[in-house]
């Protein structure tokens, strides 16, 4: 099952030389990584490369199967992995990601790149003229106009309640956005219909001018959905077939939890975009059994999978179809263990906790090293500052020195941590943990872990949507158990800002939609995050925040295990493209062979 | 059914008179099917009984020992069966021998604890419903009705996931096996409350009970003495028959991740875990299984051996 996918993701961008992904992957995956263009259709091992290709074939029908559904297909809520597959290919942000470069955004809505302020705090950006609204019925927006004022709308309404942006005040710091709820942003001007101007509280220019690839920055016309706005449930996020549509297709059909239809938008003009968009139709199956879902594509026809495929679909393509199974190398996992309640409170149990982890069982239990390598920190190989954090090698922490776990140097930590013998009294350790395969397993080898330091672990397992709404991402709940669940990131953006912030600042853990496993809140890392945010030179900024990951481990935030290589398949007539930022396929650049 | 109280008429001549068990001991060793069955139920009793000892035996890992070296290395998949691993390995490198094994006691351990609850409960609420009659009869009949309303596996997941978390269901029914067993009971009770119930009425209205009555019997001397001994046959066939449906029942929880709670080992929950890799570790379902069907159908066998044995006139 898919609880990478369900981590309340955000999206990934690689942005490690791809060449380095490579090395760092044991030549098993992206291996088209510097390339030449013929042999763009495979990576080393044989397995797909998920690049776009020459000659791509234009019509048909993909037929997605997945088991997971959405959480909000309106642009301004948009933020999970799944949520954005649909969103980039029914809408344009300003900025977008091409699937083979997942390092420079392009211009998408967007006319030309954005203008950074030498006080770093005002930052302008032209959009293009000439890309208009579609609609499922024909409204007064139909075929209208796409102008500055209605990306502005879109970044107000993202504070309304009934949106609920969930990233709005974390990369874009607007004037005047504390009071706005909804209504005008005085740190936004459009001075013309084709100018939109963002005035920042702090010099803040280089991370949110990053930050424009999000798809809050997908136009809405406020004409059209203030009166939607208005309502809760929001209809513009339950009824996605109501949205304008400015991307290459439509929502035309949506069944939640069930079924969702993109067709061709016909007020998207190919003259305005890059995108292909070489598909007629995507059907979308959104209650598929994993297992079936695996099967079906390995022998069926125009099928691929929408989420993660299961350990035995992975092994099936990987021995059986390689030229049908991708790799992309993204994000990271780790335990999050409550640093604020005793036990984890004492970072000695901490540290003992991740010397007594079988690091290497965890790797197994996902699928081995082509779906990951171990992690000894926090930023992976494809963002800046990995190297700094002490690249594949590591920090050099003891704990977490050997891969295997290592019970002496566990009970090295527990002796600091005031038990004399080396291990707990039996003091009991409260662990909740996701009930589908391969997080089941891994939590299992949580559990062990922390068993053999002498805790006695009542230990649970529950599905996946209970378990994060209900425990892991509520504070209340989370405040009272030790170890909820496993965490993962995947970067919005490739800037380590975008992945530990998220994770590990103090100020990310929120009553709801809590994304701070740990309950990490360390002032000193707080107050280093804070300084590194500002940093505007590539190479200080990869420097600054691998310091902070290097401080994050020596603080065990949390323990590290994994660097994933996501996997993603394909029938044998699918032309599979994987967006390399988000590890998952670019509807707008798939295709039928 | 036992003749009502008092002795048995003097024997005549030299024809030896049998007791009812002597007769149904004979009838039952006929049975050599049953025998055989009862013979495995034994065995599997005192393999569970005997675990640890049993998988030292075999040489196998305790039953939550995880081997990676065991784990395929490219895909960190479960692997067939082997000379250090007898019936293969899990997805975590666990020995799968070694968790059949282990698994025998939960499923033993929770087919006996909630048969034994439900049929304490089943014969105690029937009966008080039955010789009690009127509003009595009326009001236990109705809550009985809404029970077996419920669909049995759905009331099952249900009370087993609000009982699953923190203290449990009312500070009493704790999380892990104690959930499962009590869950079970609550479940398949009715059905032998209903059962005891008809078996009563029907008892209630004999001419002994009526001559007890006549002399004066208190009512409980009627039910313990005269009634009770009565329902000892029926009792015992539905509890054999009760007790594979049970197994079935923990399995199916388990299967469905309400049931015993990993890393404990139970059939169910092997399977479940199985069924994802079955096409590629057929031996990670396949050995479990085999002792769950080997384990219901001997208990059947049983069942309907005793059923043989007790109601000779029943079956023909």
């Amino acid at each position: 099952m898919n609880d990478l996918r369900l981590r309340r993701a955000r999206r990934p961008l690689p942005s490690r030389p791809l060449l380095l992904g490579c090395v760092a992957t044991l030549a098993l995956v992206l291996g088209a990584c510097g390339g030449s263009s013929s042999d763009k259709k495979v990576a080393a091992g044989g397995f797909a490369s998920g690049l776009p290709t020459d000659g791509q074939k234009r019509g048909g029908t993909l037929k997605l199967l997945g088991s997971e559904g959405f959480f909000h297909l309106d642009p301004g809520g948009s933020y999970f992995q799944l949520d954005y597959m649909v969103t980039y290919a029914t809408q344009r942000p300003l900025y977008y990601f091409k699937p083979d470069d997942p390092k420079t955004a392009v211009p998408d809505l967007a006319d030309g790149p954005p203008q950074v302020s030498a006080d770093n705090k005002t930052v302008t950006v032209k959009i293009k003229s000439g890309i208009r609204y579609g609609t499922n019925k024909k409204t007064a927006i139909t075929g209208k106009e796409v102008t500055a004022a209605d990306v502005k709308y879109a970044f107000e309404r993202g504070l309304n309640p009934s949106v609920a942006n969930g990233y709005e005040g974390v990369y874009f710091p607007l004037v005047g956005a504390d009071k706005a709820k909804g209504g005008p942003i005085s740190g936004i001007t459009t001075p013309d219909a084709h100018t939109i101007v963002f005035k920042l509280t702090k010099p803040f220019g280089a991370t949110t001018a990053r930050a424009l690839v999000m798809p809050l920055t997908v136009p809405v016309p406020k004409s059209y959905v203030a009166p939607l706005d208005a309502k809760q449930p929001n209809p513009y996020d339950a009824q996605p077939e109501r949205q304008a549509f400015t991307g290459p297709y439509m929502i035309s059909d949506y069944k939640a939890g069930k079924t969702i239809t993109l067709v061709r938008n016909p007020q998207w003009d190919p003259k305005t975009d890059f995108k292909p968009a070489y598909l007629d139709r995507i059907e979308w199956t959104i209650d598929a059994d994993p297992n079936v879902a695996g099967r079906q594509i390995f022998s069926g026809t125009g099928l691929a999978n929408a989420d993660t495929p299961t350990a035995g679909a992975v092994k099936r393509f990987a021995t059986r179809a390689k030229d049908r199974i991708t790799f992309t190398p993204l994000g990271n996992r780790f335990v999050g263990v409550n640093t604020q309640r005793k036990p984890f409170s004492d970072i000695n149990v901490r540290k003992a906790f991740a010397a007594a982890l079988d690091r290497r069982a965890m790797l197994l239990a996902r699928g081995g090293p082509l779906v990951g390598q171990l992690a000894t920190h926090f930023l992976p190989p494809t963002i800046p500052g990995y190297d700094e954090a002490g690249g594949a090698k590591g920090t050099g922490a003891d704990y977490l020195a050997n891969p295997s776990g290592d019970p002496a140097v566990a009970a090295k930590y527990m002796k600091l941590a005031g038990f004399p013998s080396g291990k707990a009294n039996g003091e009991k350790v409260v662990m909740l943990g996701e009930n589908d395969s391969p997080a089941k397993e891994t939590a299992q080898i949580t559990r062990d872990a922390i068993a053999s330091l002498g805790f006695d672990v009542s230990f649970r397992l529950l599905d996946q949507s209970t378990l994060y709404s209900k425990f892991c991402g509520v504070r209340t709940e989370l405040e009272k158990i030790d170890v909820c669940g496993f965490a993962g990131w995947l970067p919005d953006f490739s800037d380590p800002y975008a992945m530990l912030t998220a994770n590990f600042y103090g100020k990310s853990i929120t009553a709801v939609n809590n994304s701070n496993a740990s309950l990490f809140d360390d002032p000193a890392v707080n107050a280093a995050m804070d300084k590194a945010a500002l940093i505007a030179d590539a190479g200080d900024r990869a420097k600054a925040w691998g310091a902070i990951d290097r401080r994050l481990v020596d603080k065990v935030a949390a323990v590290p295990f994994l660097f994933d290589n996501v996997a993603n398949i394909a029938s044998k007539n699918v032309q599979g493209v994987v967006g390399q930022w988000i590890a998952s396929w670019d509807l707008a650049y798939t295709s039928l062979k | 059914m036992t003749p009502p109280g008092g002795d048995p008429p003097a024997a005549a001549g030299a024809i030896a008179a049998r007791s009812p068990l002597e007769l149904f001991w004979r009838r039952l060793r006929a049975d050599r099917v049953a025998l055989g069955a009862l013979i495995f139920i034994g065995l599997l009793v005192l393999v569970a009984v005997l675990a640890p000892l049993v998988v030292k035996l075999a040489g196998a890992p305790a039953p939550n020992v995880r081997s990676t070296d065991a784990l395929d290395p490219t895909f960190g998949s479960a692997t067939g069966p082997s000379a250090d691993h007898l019936f293969g390995v899990d997805n975590l490198g666990r020995d799968v021998f070694s968790r059949v094994i282990y698994g025998a006691r939960v499923s033993l351990e929770v087919a006996i604890l909630a048969t034994g609850s439900a049929v304490v409960a089943g014969v105690v609420v029937g009966m008080l419903a039955a010789y009690h009659g009127g509003w009595v009869d009326t009001v236990i009949s109705r809550t009985l009705d809404v029970l077996l309303a419920f669909p049995i596996l759905l009331l099952g997941i249900g009370l087993a996931s609000a009982c699953s978390l923190g203290d449990g269901c009312l500070g009493l029914i704790q999380p892990g096996l104690g959930v499962v067993v009590v869950v079970i009971a609550i479940a398949t009770f009715p059905y032998i409350a209903r059962i005891i119930r008809g078996q009563v009425l029907s008892l209630r209205e004999k001419e002994f009970v009526e001559a007890a009555r006549s002399l004066g019997a208190s009512d409980r001397r009627i039910i313990f003495r005269q009634i009770l001994p009565n329902l000892v046959a029926p009792i015992i066939v539905y509890t054999t028959l009760v007790l594979p449906q049970n197994i079935l029942f923990e399995a199916a929880l388990s299967f469905l991740g309400v049931g015993v709670q990993p890393p404990q080992a139970s059939w169910g929950q092997m399977i479940s875990d199985a069924s994802a890799e079955f096409e590629d570790a057929w031996w990670f379902m396949f050995f479990p299984g085999a002792a769950l069907v080997l384990t219901v159908l001997a208990f059947n066998l049983v069942g309907e051996g005793l059923e043989d044995a007790l109601h000779p006139k029943a079956r023909k």
